[in-house]
């Protein structure tokens, strides 16, 4: 798998867990709702190895352990305002690394013409 | 997978905090109100929420990508009277009263519906946060493209 293609997960991944936290977020008062996640290290490990083959489907699952309300809902503030910021940063990183690469194939075919 | 995708599920949430801040503003508005064109007071409305598959029933839904089964939007499912009885009140000289004097008010406490109110300005603004960080992801995703 190229740097680029796992950069490409990368950034896939962090889109997708994103929307996981936005859908949280969005349910904070709606009774019943259960917290979901992604692991993100793991599902990163299975991207690469199954070599960009298939497309991605990372497996969500309701995270365990949070303290649920009354009305059954389990959405923790704390926890997914840390996870918004940890996400938007690691996307950043993601897109930072992308654009270097893009910056070096472009120095190669200038250098080499 | 698209972060516009994102900002919908965040939208969805703005707008159902919004119509939340609504009902409890006519119910604050009509915490005195004895007259209404069902006839008698007026009825503490609650809302229920609900979870909702983001782009259902939408064109955008037809395209929707397997994301979506997990990722959820909010809507309002149903705006339900509260079924408590009206308050009576002995004001012989109220046009509305009955025959004994009592006059049915409606069973409102504005304290509970200004602390319900602030929830919905909070979660409100919390999905504006979730929005503005989506914003930034998407416009950093465009610096890929210039230099």
């Amino acid at each position: 798998m190229s740097r680029m293609e796992q950069l490409s997960e990368y950034l896939d991944l962090a889109a997708f867990r994103q929307k996981l936290i936005a859908s949280n977020l969005a349910n904070i008062d709606t009774p019943g709702y259960r917290t979901r996640d992604i692991d993100f290290q793991s599902e990163m490990r299975r991207a690469q190895s199954r070599l960009g083959q298939e497309a991605l489907s990372p497996r969500v699952y309701e995270v365990p352990g949070l303290i649920e309300r009354p009305d059954g809902n389990n959405v923790n503030l704390d926890r997914e305002g840390m996870l918004l910021a940890r996400t938007q940063l690691q996307f950043r990183l993601g897109v930072e690394l992308l654009r270097q690469e893009f910056q070096r194939i472009s120095a190669a075919v200038k250098e080499g013409s | 997978m698209n972060l516009l995708g994102v900002l919908e599920i965040s939208g969805s949430a703005l707008t159902a905090e919004r119509q939340r801040a609504e009902v409890l503003a006519s119910n604050l508005a009509n915490a005195q109100t004895t007259r209404t064109a069902k006839g008698g007071p007026y009825q503490r409305q609650m809302v229920v929420f609900g979870a909702r598959e983001a782009g259902q029933g939408r064109f955008a839904g037809v395209l929707s990508d397997f994301t979506d089964r997990y990722a959820q939007g909010v809507a309002v499912k149903r705006v339900v009277p509260d079924p408590t009885p009206p308050v009576q009140r002995y004001e012989p000289e109220h046009p509305d009263a009955d025959s004994q004097g009592y006059v049915a008010y409606p069973a409102i406490n504005p304290i509970e519906e200004m602390v319900n109110l602030m929830g919905a300005a909070r979660s409100y603004e919390l999905n504006v946060a979730a929005v503005q960080a989506t914003k930034n992801m998407i416009s950093e995703s465009l610096e890929i493209l210039g230099q």
